[in-house]
Protein backbone atom coordinates (compact mmCIF):
# COMPACT_ATOMS: atom_id res chain seq x y z
CA UNK A 1 0.00 0.00 0.00
CA UNK A 2 2.57 2.57 1.10
CA UNK A 3 4.95 1.71 -1.71
CA UNK A 4 2.43 2.16 -4.47
CA UNK A 5 3.64 5.27 -6.32
CA UNK A 6 1.21 7.94 -7.35
CA UNK A 7 1.89 11.11 -9.28
CA UNK A 8 2.14 13.78 -6.65
CA UNK A 9 2.69 17.49 -6.36
CA UNK A 10 2.52 18.08 -2.63
CA UNK A 11 1.37 21.66 -2.11
CA UNK A 12 2.17 22.07 1.57
CA UNK A 13 5.42 20.86 3.11
CA UNK A 14 6.84 22.57 6.15
CA UNK A 15 10.60 22.69 6.26
CA UNK A 16 11.82 24.10 9.55
CA UNK A 17 14.46 26.64 10.38
CA UNK A 18 16.14 27.24 13.72
CA UNK A 19 17.42 30.76 14.38
CA UNK A 20 20.95 29.41 14.65
CA UNK A 21 20.72 28.25 11.02
CA UNK A 22 20.05 31.70 9.62
CA UNK A 23 22.16 33.91 11.87
CA UNK A 24 24.91 34.18 9.29
CA UNK A 25 22.40 35.40 6.74
CA UNK A 26 20.86 38.00 9.01
CA UNK A 27 21.87 41.64 8.69
CA UNK A 28 23.03 43.61 11.71
CA UNK A 29 21.74 44.77 14.09
CA UNK A 30 19.20 41.93 13.88
CA UNK A 31 21.80 39.23 14.33
CA UNK A 32 22.98 41.09 17.43
CA UNK A 33 19.42 41.27 18.78
CA UNK A 34 19.09 37.49 18.59
CA UNK A 35 22.64 36.54 19.53
CA UNK A 36 23.40 39.03 22.26
CA UNK A 37 20.09 40.52 23.28
CA UNK A 38 18.17 37.25 23.57
CA UNK A 39 15.24 38.14 21.36
CA UNK A 40 12.96 35.21 20.78
CA UNK A 41 9.69 35.22 18.99
CA UNK A 42 6.91 35.09 21.47
CA UNK A 43 4.16 32.81 20.30
CA UNK A 44 1.70 31.34 22.62
CA UNK A 45 -1.32 29.23 22.02
CA UNK A 46 -3.18 28.90 25.28
CA UNK A 47 -3.89 25.21 24.81
CA UNK A 48 -2.45 21.77 25.31
CA UNK A 49 -0.42 20.70 22.30
CA UNK A 50 -2.63 18.82 19.89
CA UNK A 51 -0.61 15.64 19.69
CA UNK A 52 2.08 13.39 21.09
CA UNK A 53 5.02 15.47 19.78
CA UNK A 54 3.43 18.91 19.97
CA UNK A 55 2.39 20.12 16.53
CA UNK A 56 4.52 17.54 14.71
CA UNK A 57 4.22 13.92 13.72
CA UNK A 58 6.06 12.09 16.49
CA UNK A 59 7.90 9.93 13.97
CA UNK A 60 9.12 12.99 12.06
CA UNK A 61 11.20 14.30 14.95
CA UNK A 62 14.80 13.56 14.01
CA UNK A 63 16.51 10.62 15.72
CA UNK A 64 19.05 13.03 17.23
CA UNK A 65 16.29 15.17 18.71
CA UNK A 66 16.34 18.03 16.22
CA UNK A 67 12.89 19.34 15.33
CA UNK A 68 10.73 17.74 12.65
CA UNK A 69 11.27 19.19 9.18
CA UNK A 70 14.74 20.59 9.91
CA UNK A 71 16.79 18.09 7.90
CA UNK A 72 16.49 17.58 4.14
CA UNK A 73 18.02 14.09 4.21
CA UNK A 74 15.47 12.85 6.71
CA UNK A 75 12.63 14.50 4.81
CA UNK A 76 13.78 12.83 1.61
CA UNK A 77 13.81 9.46 3.27
CA UNK A 78 10.54 9.74 5.17
CA UNK A 79 8.50 11.70 2.65
CA UNK A 80 9.85 12.51 -0.81
CA UNK A 81 11.44 9.14 -1.64
CA UNK A 82 9.00 7.03 0.36
CA UNK A 83 5.91 8.49 -1.30
CA UNK A 84 7.62 9.26 -4.60
CA UNK A 85 6.94 12.98 -4.86
CA UNK A 86 7.28 14.56 -8.25
CA UNK A 87 7.33 18.07 -6.74
CA UNK A 88 6.83 19.57 -3.33
CA UNK A 89 6.07 23.17 -2.44
CA UNK A 90 7.79 24.37 0.72
CA UNK A 91 5.72 26.55 2.99
CA UNK A 92 8.00 26.67 6.02
CA UNK A 93 7.39 27.25 9.68
CA UNK A 94 8.94 30.71 9.89
CA UNK A 95 6.34 33.14 10.98
CA UNK A 96 6.99 36.85 10.43
CA UNK A 97 3.23 37.49 10.66
CA UNK A 98 1.91 40.67 12.25
CA UNK A 99 0.51 39.12 15.41
CA UNK A 100 3.50 36.96 16.19
CA UNK A 101 5.96 39.84 15.63
CA UNK A 102 3.96 42.20 17.85
CA UNK A 103 4.57 45.17 15.57
CA UNK A 104 8.34 44.79 15.14
CA UNK A 105 8.22 44.71 11.36
CA UNK A 106 11.89 45.66 10.95
CA UNK A 107 12.89 42.36 12.54
CA UNK A 108 10.16 40.53 10.59
CA UNK A 109 11.51 41.86 7.29
CA UNK A 110 15.11 40.96 8.19
CA UNK A 111 14.10 37.44 9.21
CA UNK A 112 12.14 36.94 5.99
CA UNK A 113 15.16 37.90 3.84
CA UNK A 114 17.56 35.70 5.78
CA UNK A 115 15.04 32.90 5.58
CA UNK A 116 14.62 33.17 1.82
CA UNK A 117 18.38 32.96 1.29
CA UNK A 118 18.61 29.95 3.59
CA UNK A 119 15.69 28.23 1.87
CA UNK A 120 17.23 28.70 -1.58
CA UNK A 121 20.67 27.57 -0.52
CA UNK A 122 19.72 24.54 1.58
CA UNK A 123 16.57 23.21 -0.05
CA UNK A 124 15.64 24.63 -3.46
CA UNK A 125 19.14 24.47 -4.91
CA UNK A 126 19.74 20.98 -3.53
CA UNK A 127 16.65 18.89 -4.21
CA UNK A 128 15.26 19.36 -7.68
CA UNK A 129 11.79 18.27 -6.56
CA UNK A 130 11.40 21.15 -4.13
CA UNK A 131 9.93 24.55 -4.97
CA UNK A 132 9.65 27.45 -2.58
CA UNK A 133 7.67 30.34 -1.19
CA UNK A 134 8.93 33.91 -0.92
CA UNK A 135 8.58 35.00 2.69
CA UNK A 136 7.78 38.62 3.31
CA UNK A 137 6.81 40.76 6.25
CA UNK A 138 3.74 41.96 4.43
CA UNK A 139 2.75 44.28 7.25
CA UNK A 140 5.61 46.45 5.96
CA UNK A 141 4.42 46.89 2.40
CA UNK A 142 7.52 48.52 0.96
CA UNK A 143 9.88 45.98 2.53
CA UNK A 144 7.69 43.18 1.20
CA UNK A 145 7.86 44.56 -2.34
CA UNK A 146 11.63 44.95 -2.10
CA UNK A 147 11.97 41.33 -1.03
CA UNK A 148 9.77 40.12 -3.89
CA UNK A 149 11.95 42.14 -6.26
CA UNK A 150 15.08 40.65 -4.69
CA UNK A 151 14.27 36.92 -4.81
CA UNK A 152 11.08 36.67 -6.86
CA UNK A 153 12.91 35.78 -10.04
CA UNK A 154 14.55 32.71 -8.56
CA UNK A 155 13.42 29.92 -10.89
CA UNK A 156 12.13 27.78 -8.04
CA UNK A 157 10.16 30.41 -6.13
CA UNK A 158 6.53 29.86 -7.09
CA UNK A 159 4.52 32.00 -4.70
CA UNK A 160 4.55 34.79 -2.14
CA UNK A 161 3.34 33.62 1.22
CA UNK A 162 0.91 35.82 3.14
CA UNK A 163 -0.26 34.99 6.65
CA UNK A 164 -3.88 34.58 7.60
CA UNK A 165 -3.67 36.63 10.70
CA UNK A 166 -5.07 40.01 11.64
CA UNK A 167 -4.81 41.88 8.33
CA UNK A 168 -7.41 41.57 5.59
CA UNK A 169 -5.30 41.40 2.45
CA UNK A 170 -7.98 42.75 0.10
CA UNK A 171 -7.34 46.22 1.57
CA UNK A 172 -6.16 48.42 -1.34
CA UNK A 173 -3.11 49.62 0.59
CA UNK A 174 -1.58 46.15 0.06
CA UNK A 175 -2.35 45.84 -3.65
CA UNK A 176 1.16 46.85 -4.71
CA UNK A 177 2.31 43.55 -3.17
CA UNK A 178 0.04 41.71 -5.60
CA UNK A 179 1.35 43.82 -8.44
CA UNK A 180 4.92 42.82 -7.57
CA UNK A 181 3.95 39.15 -7.30
CA UNK A 182 2.17 39.18 -10.64
CA UNK A 183 5.13 40.87 -12.27
CA UNK A 184 7.38 37.98 -11.20
CA UNK A 185 4.95 35.23 -12.19
CA UNK A 186 4.40 34.37 -8.55
CA UNK A 187 1.08 33.27 -7.12
CA UNK A 188 -0.12 34.18 -3.63
CA UNK A 189 -0.12 31.36 -1.08
CA UNK A 190 -2.06 32.01 2.10
CA UNK A 191 -1.52 29.91 5.14
CA UNK A 192 -3.03 30.53 8.52
CA UNK A 193 -0.84 31.53 11.38
CA UNK A 194 -2.84 32.12 14.49
CA UNK A 195 -5.89 33.76 13.04
CA UNK A 196 -8.53 35.16 15.27
CA UNK A 197 -11.57 33.00 14.71
CA UNK A 198 -13.66 33.90 17.71
CA UNK A 199 -14.63 37.57 17.67
CA UNK A 200 -10.95 38.46 17.60
CA UNK A 201 -10.01 36.15 20.46
CA UNK A 202 -9.04 32.60 21.22
CA UNK A 203 -11.96 30.29 21.96
CA UNK A 204 -11.73 28.18 25.11
CA UNK A 205 -10.53 25.00 23.44
CA UNK A 206 -8.01 24.17 20.72
CA UNK A 207 -10.66 22.01 19.06
CA UNK A 208 -12.91 25.06 18.68
CA UNK A 209 -10.11 27.15 17.22
CA UNK A 210 -8.91 24.42 14.88
CA UNK A 211 -12.44 23.63 13.71
CA UNK A 212 -13.06 27.27 12.83
CA UNK A 213 -9.85 28.01 10.88
CA UNK A 214 -11.75 27.67 7.58
CA UNK A 215 -13.78 30.71 8.61
CA UNK A 216 -10.57 32.77 8.64
CA UNK A 217 -9.78 31.45 5.14
CA UNK A 218 -13.27 32.42 3.96
CA UNK A 219 -12.78 35.93 5.28
CA UNK A 220 -9.58 36.41 3.28
CA UNK A 221 -11.09 35.12 0.03
CA UNK A 222 -14.11 37.37 0.54
CA UNK A 223 -11.87 40.36 1.22
CA UNK A 224 -9.71 39.76 -1.87
CA UNK A 225 -12.79 39.08 -3.99
CA UNK A 226 -14.87 42.18 -3.24
CA UNK A 227 -11.90 44.52 -3.07
CA UNK A 228 -11.34 43.57 -6.69
CA UNK A 229 -7.90 42.01 -6.37
CA UNK A 230 -8.67 39.28 -8.93
CA UNK A 231 -10.09 41.73 -11.46
CA UNK A 232 -7.20 44.12 -11.00
CA UNK A 233 -4.58 41.34 -11.32
CA UNK A 234 -6.05 38.81 -13.73
CA UNK A 235 -2.88 36.72 -13.86
CA UNK A 236 -2.70 36.38 -10.11
CA UNK A 237 -3.85 33.20 -8.42
CA UNK A 238 -4.52 32.52 -4.78
CA UNK A 239 -3.71 29.19 -3.14
CA UNK A 240 -5.51 28.75 0.18
CA UNK A 241 -3.34 26.43 2.22
CA UNK A 242 -4.53 24.18 5.01
CA UNK A 243 -8.04 25.44 5.48
CA UNK A 244 -9.76 22.37 4.05
CA UNK A 245 -12.19 22.51 1.15
CA UNK A 246 -15.69 21.47 2.12
CA UNK A 247 -16.73 25.10 2.56
CA UNK A 248 -16.05 25.97 -1.10
CA UNK A 249 -19.58 25.42 -2.49
CA UNK A 250 -21.08 27.41 0.37
CA UNK A 251 -18.78 30.36 -0.26
CA UNK A 252 -19.42 30.30 -4.02
CA UNK A 253 -23.18 30.23 -3.60
CA UNK A 254 -23.13 32.86 -0.89
CA UNK A 255 -20.91 35.29 -2.77
CA UNK A 256 -22.88 34.88 -6.02
CA UNK A 257 -26.18 35.52 -4.32
CA UNK A 258 -24.80 38.52 -2.44
CA UNK A 259 -23.29 39.87 -5.64
CA UNK A 260 -26.62 39.73 -7.43
CA UNK A 261 -28.19 41.83 -4.67
CA UNK A 262 -25.30 44.13 -3.87
CA UNK A 263 -23.34 44.57 -7.09
CA UNK A 264 -23.82 48.35 -6.85
CA UNK A 265 -21.28 48.49 -4.04
CA UNK A 266 -18.53 46.61 -5.88
CA UNK A 267 -19.20 47.38 -9.55
CA UNK A 268 -15.62 46.51 -10.50
CA UNK A 269 -16.46 42.84 -10.36
CA UNK A 270 -17.11 41.85 -13.97
CA UNK A 271 -17.38 38.12 -13.38
CA UNK A 272 -19.48 36.15 -10.92
CA UNK A 273 -17.52 35.51 -7.73
CA UNK A 274 -17.86 31.75 -8.24
CA UNK A 275 -16.41 32.14 -11.72
CA UNK A 276 -13.48 34.13 -10.34
CA UNK A 277 -12.90 31.44 -7.75
CA UNK A 278 -12.91 28.74 -10.43
CA UNK A 279 -10.39 30.67 -12.46
CA UNK A 280 -8.08 32.13 -9.83
CA UNK A 281 -8.45 30.43 -6.43
CA UNK A 282 -7.19 26.97 -5.47
CA UNK A 283 -7.28 24.99 -2.25
CA UNK A 284 -4.91 22.48 -0.71
CA UNK A 285 -6.75 19.44 0.56
CA UNK A 286 -5.30 18.88 4.02
CA UNK A 287 -6.72 18.59 6.64
CA UNK A 288 -9.25 16.59 4.66
CA UNK A 289 -12.52 15.88 6.36
CA UNK A 290 -13.27 12.16 6.23
CA UNK A 291 -15.68 11.95 3.31
CA UNK A 292 -17.13 8.89 1.65
CA UNK A 293 -16.61 8.57 -2.07
CA UNK A 294 -20.23 9.60 -2.59
CA UNK A 295 -19.86 12.69 -0.41
CA UNK A 296 -16.60 13.66 -2.12
CA UNK A 297 -18.09 13.25 -5.61
CA UNK A 298 -21.13 15.27 -4.65
CA UNK A 299 -18.92 18.04 -3.26
CA UNK A 300 -17.00 18.27 -6.55
CA UNK A 301 -20.31 18.47 -8.38
CA UNK A 302 -21.39 21.30 -6.13
CA UNK A 303 -18.15 23.15 -6.90
CA UNK A 304 -18.85 22.70 -10.59
CA UNK A 305 -15.22 21.83 -11.29
CA UNK A 306 -12.60 19.33 -10.26
CA UNK A 307 -9.78 21.74 -10.95
CA UNK A 308 -9.73 23.64 -7.66
CA UNK A 309 -8.31 21.01 -5.29
CA UNK A 310 -4.59 20.35 -4.94
CA UNK A 311 -3.41 17.54 -2.72
CA UNK A 312 -1.20 18.39 0.25
CA UNK A 313 0.29 16.42 3.12
CA UNK A 314 1.27 19.21 5.55
CA UNK A 315 4.32 17.09 6.45
CA UNK A 316 5.71 16.98 9.14
CA UNK A 317 2.81 18.32 11.16
CA UNK A 318 0.62 16.24 13.44
CA UNK A 319 -2.40 16.46 11.17
CA UNK A 320 -0.45 15.17 8.15
CA UNK A 321 -2.60 13.63 5.43
CA UNK A 322 -1.36 10.40 3.88
CA UNK A 323 -1.60 10.44 0.06
CA UNK A 324 -2.76 6.83 0.28
CA UNK A 325 -5.43 7.23 2.91
CA UNK A 326 -6.74 10.77 3.28
CA UNK A 327 -9.09 11.00 0.30
CA UNK A 328 -11.57 8.42 -0.94
CA UNK A 329 -10.70 6.26 -3.95
CA UNK A 330 -11.17 8.00 -7.24
CA UNK A 331 -10.64 7.20 -10.88
CA UNK A 332 -7.23 7.72 -12.43
CA UNK A 333 -8.02 10.91 -14.33
CA UNK A 334 -9.47 12.63 -11.30
CA UNK A 335 -6.59 11.47 -9.16
CA UNK A 336 -4.13 12.79 -11.71
CA UNK A 337 -5.80 16.21 -11.54
CA UNK A 338 -6.10 16.50 -7.77
CA UNK A 339 -2.72 14.96 -6.95
CA UNK A 340 -0.69 16.66 -9.67
CA UNK A 341 -2.16 18.51 -12.65
CA UNK A 342 -4.22 21.13 -10.84
CA UNK A 343 -1.13 22.39 -9.03
CA UNK A 344 0.95 22.26 -12.22
CA UNK A 345 -1.68 24.28 -14.06
CA UNK A 346 -1.87 26.78 -11.22
CA UNK A 347 1.79 27.62 -10.62
CA UNK A 348 3.25 29.07 -13.83
CA UNK A 349 6.80 28.33 -12.66
CA UNK A 350 6.21 24.65 -11.94
CA UNK A 351 7.32 22.44 -14.85
CA UNK A 352 4.32 21.23 -16.79
CA UNK A 353 4.88 18.89 -19.71
CA UNK A 354 1.26 18.80 -20.83
CA UNK B 1 -2.23 -22.64 14.63
CA UNK B 2 0.53 -20.13 14.18
CA UNK B 3 2.53 -18.92 17.10
CA UNK B 4 5.75 -17.10 17.62
CA UNK B 5 7.92 -15.62 20.35
CA UNK B 6 7.94 -11.86 19.73
CA UNK B 7 10.06 -10.68 22.69
CA UNK B 8 11.12 -11.46 26.23
CA UNK B 9 9.05 -10.23 29.17
CA UNK B 10 12.12 -8.35 30.38
CA UNK B 11 12.26 -6.38 27.09
CA UNK B 12 9.32 -4.21 28.13
CA UNK B 13 8.81 -2.45 31.43
CA UNK B 14 5.24 -1.98 32.68
CA UNK B 15 3.80 1.15 31.03
CA UNK B 16 5.92 0.74 27.91
CA UNK B 17 5.57 -0.68 24.43
CA UNK B 18 7.75 -1.88 21.58
CA UNK B 19 7.40 -3.00 18.02
CA UNK B 20 8.12 -6.50 16.79
CA UNK B 21 7.11 -8.79 13.96
CA UNK B 22 4.73 -11.71 13.89
CA UNK B 23 5.41 -13.50 10.62
CA UNK B 24 5.39 -10.65 8.11
CA UNK B 25 3.10 -8.52 10.22
CA UNK B 26 4.42 -5.46 12.11
CA UNK B 27 3.04 -5.71 15.59
CA UNK B 28 2.99 -3.57 18.70
CA UNK B 29 3.50 -5.21 22.08
CA UNK B 30 2.19 -3.18 25.00
CA UNK B 31 2.73 -3.86 28.68
CA UNK B 32 0.22 -2.10 30.87
CA UNK B 33 1.23 -0.85 34.35
CA UNK B 34 -0.29 -3.97 35.98
CA UNK B 35 2.32 -6.04 34.10
CA UNK B 36 -0.06 -7.59 31.51
CA UNK B 37 0.94 -7.94 27.86
CA UNK B 38 -1.19 -7.03 24.82
CA UNK B 39 -0.46 -7.10 21.12
CA UNK B 40 -1.90 -5.10 18.24
CA UNK B 41 -1.22 -4.41 14.62
CA UNK B 42 1.45 -1.69 14.60
CA UNK B 43 -0.45 0.45 12.15
CA UNK B 44 -3.07 3.01 13.03
CA UNK B 45 -6.49 2.23 11.58
CA UNK B 46 -6.96 5.88 10.66
CA UNK B 47 -4.19 6.67 8.17
CA UNK B 48 -1.63 4.00 8.93
CA UNK B 49 0.86 5.69 11.29
CA UNK B 50 3.39 3.47 13.11
CA UNK B 51 1.84 3.25 16.57
CA UNK B 52 5.10 2.42 18.37
CA UNK B 53 6.15 6.04 17.75
CA UNK B 54 3.16 7.26 19.73
CA UNK B 55 2.77 7.05 23.50
CA UNK B 56 1.11 5.08 26.24
CA UNK B 57 -0.70 7.34 28.64
CA UNK B 58 -3.99 7.86 30.45
CA UNK B 59 -7.03 9.70 29.19
CA UNK B 60 -9.90 11.89 30.17
CA UNK B 61 -12.75 9.40 29.88
CA UNK B 62 -16.32 9.28 28.70
CA UNK B 63 -17.39 9.75 32.31
CA UNK B 64 -16.33 13.40 32.07
CA UNK B 65 -19.17 15.91 32.06
CA UNK B 66 -18.97 19.46 30.63
CA UNK B 67 -16.30 21.32 32.56
CA UNK B 68 -15.51 18.33 34.78
CA UNK B 69 -12.71 15.99 33.73
CA UNK B 70 -12.60 12.33 34.69
CA UNK B 71 -9.04 11.09 34.13
CA UNK B 72 -8.03 7.45 34.42
CA UNK B 73 -6.66 4.40 32.54
CA UNK B 74 -3.10 5.60 33.23
CA UNK B 75 -0.75 3.65 30.95
CA UNK B 76 -3.63 1.85 29.25
CA UNK B 77 -4.19 4.20 26.33
CA UNK B 78 -2.23 4.22 23.07
CA UNK B 79 -2.05 7.65 21.49
CA UNK B 80 -1.21 7.68 17.78
CA UNK B 81 1.94 9.60 16.75
CA UNK B 82 0.14 11.44 13.95
CA UNK B 83 -3.36 12.71 14.70
CA UNK B 84 -3.33 11.66 18.32
CA UNK B 85 -6.35 9.35 18.29
CA UNK B 86 -6.64 7.39 21.53
CA UNK B 87 -7.13 3.63 21.75
CA UNK B 88 -7.92 1.68 24.92
CA UNK B 89 -5.56 -1.27 25.31
CA UNK B 90 -7.75 -2.95 27.94
CA UNK B 91 -10.87 -2.56 25.83
CA UNK B 92 -9.75 -4.53 22.76
CA UNK B 93 -7.92 -1.53 21.32
CA UNK B 94 -11.14 0.44 20.80
CA UNK B 95 -10.95 4.10 19.82
CA UNK B 96 -12.13 6.38 22.60
CA UNK B 97 -13.82 8.79 20.20
CA UNK B 98 -15.50 5.97 18.28
CA UNK B 99 -15.57 2.64 20.14
CA UNK B 100 -16.98 0.85 17.08
CA UNK B 101 -13.48 1.00 15.63
CA UNK B 102 -10.57 -0.93 17.06
CA UNK B 103 -6.99 -1.76 16.22
CA UNK B 104 -6.78 -5.43 15.20
CA UNK B 105 -5.26 -7.38 18.08
CA UNK B 106 -3.43 -10.66 18.57
CA UNK B 107 -3.70 -13.23 21.33
CA UNK B 108 -0.80 -13.28 23.75
CA UNK B 109 0.44 -15.82 26.24
CA UNK B 110 3.50 -15.85 28.43
CA UNK B 111 5.64 -18.93 28.87
CA UNK B 112 8.52 -18.44 31.26
CA UNK B 113 10.40 -15.43 29.85
CA UNK B 114 8.75 -15.57 26.44
CA UNK B 115 5.99 -13.36 25.09
CA UNK B 116 4.21 -15.50 22.52
CA UNK B 117 1.69 -14.33 19.95
CA UNK B 118 -0.70 -16.88 18.53
CA UNK B 119 -3.70 -17.07 16.24
S1 LIG C 1 -3.02 7.80 11.63
FE1 LIG C 1 -3.41 7.43 13.70
S2 LIG C 1 -4.73 9.00 14.33
FE2 LIG C 1 -4.42 9.33 12.21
Amino acid sequence: MTNQKIPLVDTDIHERVCYSDILDKLDEPFKHYIENCHWIQEKHMPYTQPSVAGVDRADAVLPDGRPAGSDLGFMQEQLLDEIGHEYGILTSALDPSPSSMHGWHEMAAALASAYNDWQIENWLDIDERLYGSVHVAAQDREAAIQEIERVGDHPKMVQVLLPIDDIMWGEPYYHPIFEAAEKHNLMIGMHHNEPPVYYGKWPRYFIEWHTLIPTAHMKQITSMMFNGVFEKFPNLGLMMIEGGFTFIPHLMWKMDQQYRDLRHEVPWLKRKPSQIMKEQVRFTTQPAEELTKKEFTSLLEQMGTDEMLCFSTDYPHWDYDSPHRALPNMDRELKQRIFADNAKNFYPKLPNDD
Amino acid sequence: MREQVVCKTSDIEPGEMMKSTFGKQNVLICRTPDGEFYAFMNQCIHQGAPLDKGMMCGAATELSTPGDYDYSHEGEIIRCPWHGREFNIKNEGRMLANPDKKIPSFKVRIEEENVILFK
